[in-house]
């Protein structure tokens, strides 16, 4: 995936003038505050949202949910919403399945018959997440932590090559969030993953991320590389760590 | 209390005592009728205990009818209103399966029975017809409500998966709607019992027949066997739902307050 991409919302602009390339295998970071627009470029990923100006583009293809295609694209890109979207009645096993959807015949799906190949699949995950025992709870009973551990099992089940999550540990206390972030950078670089991740904690991000995109009111202010300690500013070539987080610090305070 | 309150409380005490001149609704008369009250009450404690299994056997079979109609009116109801879901479905789909159900739901059921009764005969089959339509048009129009109101956010991540719109119904829809259906179903047959107990007046069987015809021979001892018959029922009915309610919904209930979030 390497794509130039611009988008707009059609009044007030959410976003405005946006340009991001995003290469296959990065684990790339999106931080902002709330409002700045973060979670809309995600939902412009997944073709939930067209941009009203500009192009977008992931591997040749226009995210658009009317678009065949792209459909097609959707059934691998894990997709989490800040409110997990689980089904709070059936089990976590349920939950899970739902990722191999795309990949049952109608009859299949509709009599709910997962072909046992799958189902091992979902058990392999489970226990990849570290929910092993706890198929059978109902979702709505498990914890805040356990509840996103469903959730990107469920987008792993899905075997997919762009994995989305929209401010997946932000309500989480610092040991829990630590936990879940280490299961995606864990299963990013194993599946070699496109993790594209929004935060509003700048030190996650740096934490975790290739990279990190820093977005503030709709515009793009700062596009910065990890490579072990050293993080590079692209756009002014500063290698300080210091100054660019002071950079960011003040940029949030204002 | 404001003047303004004191207004719209003056206006309605006229509403009433126009519309009761209107329709001859006269407190004197009811006061008159008393003594007449006294008589039938006097005649009804003359029950007579030897009616009694004839009684239960006819409130067995309302029981029977009501189940009938609220079981096949809810398998018929349900992918109605799968279709009457204005989340799931186009304008031009959605209204005018709306505007069928409406249309069930305008008949009281003792006119549909009157019309099964014309359709089909006097009987038990009539009743059965008129439980069904009318559990059709309630239970569509609860449901596709309870399906209107389920929360978007699962509905929204399942599809960026990009499953179909079976998939999402059979995965999403259902068990997210699903939490209020079995309450929905208690009530509907509650109610449908108790509907049933009438339809006997049009002809259409159950043991609304037997009360009818003994209060138009002034049998009062009979008809008080029956008619008492018919409250033990509903209060043996309302007190089992009240116990499969607690068992099974009060709990998935109190799960659906803890959110996601």
């Amino acid at each position: 995936m390497n794509d130039v991409w611009t988008s707009y919302d059609s009044k007030n602009f959410v976003l405005e003038g946006i340009s991001l390339s995003i290469d296959r295998g990065t684990n790339y970071a999106i931080v902002g505050q709330s409002g700045s627009g973060k979670s809309t470029l995600l939902k412009l990923m997944n073709g939930m949202m067209i941009p009203s100006k500009g192009t977008i583009k992931i591997d040749y293809v226009t995210p658009n949910m009317n678009n065949k295609k792209f459909k097609k694209m959707l059934h691998t890109i894990g997709y989490i919403p800040q409110s997990l979207g689980l089904i709070k009645n059936i089990t976590v096993l349920e939950n899970i399945l739902i990722g191999a959807l795309p990949r049952l015949n109608t009859i299949q799906s509709l009599l709910k018959r997962f072909p046992e190949h799958e189902i091992q699949e979902a058990k392999r995950i489970i226990s990849l997440v570290g929910l092993s025992g706890k198929e059978e709870r109902k979702a709505y009973m498990l914890s805040g932590g356990e509840k996103r551990r469903v959730a990107i099992a469920r987008a792993l089940m899905q075997k997919p090559t762009i994995l989305l999550a929209d401010e997946i540990v932000s309500e989480l206390d610092h040991v829990t969030a630590h936990e879940i972030m280490n299961l995606i950078a864990d299963a990013q670089k194993r599946m070699n993953l496109t993790a594209i991740m929004v935060h509003h904690d700048m030190q996650i991000a740096l934490e975790f991320a290739n990279r990190v995109a820093v977005i503030k009111e709709g515009h793009k202010i700062l596009e910065i590389g990890i490579e072990g300690d050293s993080i590079v500013d692209f756009q002014t070539g500063n290698i300080n760590t210091e100054e660019i987080m002071e950079m960011y610090a003040d940029d949030t305070k204002k | 209390m404001t003047p303004k309150n004191n207004l719209v409380i003056g206006i309605i005490i006229a509403l009433v005592v126009v519309a009761s001149y209107n329709v001859d609704a006269n407190p004197i008369e009811f006061a008159e009728g008393l003594p007449n009250l006294a008589i039938v009450v006097e005649e009804m404690l003359l029950v007579e205990p030897k009616y009694i299994p004839t009684a239960l056997w006819a409130m067995l079979e309302t029981i029977q009818m009501a189940f009938i109609g609220t079981v096949v009116g809810t398998v018929i109801a349900l992918p109605l209103s799968m279709f009457a879901a204005r989340n799931l479905n186009s304008k031009y789909v959605y209204a005018p399966v709306r505007a069928l159900l409406a249309a069930i739901r305008t008949f009281p059921s003792i006119l549909w029975a009157i019309l099964f009764v014309i359709m089909v005969g006097l009987g038990t089959f009539a009743g059965v017809l008129a439980i069904v339509m009318y559990t059709i048009g309630f239970v569509a129009k609860l449901q596709y409500e309870a399906i209107e109101a389920i929360d978007p956010d699962p509905v929204d991540a399942v599809s960026s998966i990009g499953v179909s719109k079976w998939q999402l119904i059979r995965y999403v829809v259902i068990p997210e709607s699903a939490s209020h259906l079995l309450s929905q179903i208690l009530y509907m047959f509650e109610y449908n019992v108790r509907q049933t107990s009438i339809l006997g007046l049009v002809g259409a069987g159950g043991i609304g027949f037997y009360i009818i015809n003994y209060i138009k021979f002034f049998e009062y001892g009979k008809a008080a066997v029956f008619m008492l018959v018919v409250l033990a029922a509903v209060l043996f009915i309302d007190w089992v739902s009240v116990k499969i309610r607690d068992k099974y919904i009060v709990k998935s209930q109190h799960g659906m307050e803890v959110t996601t979030k």
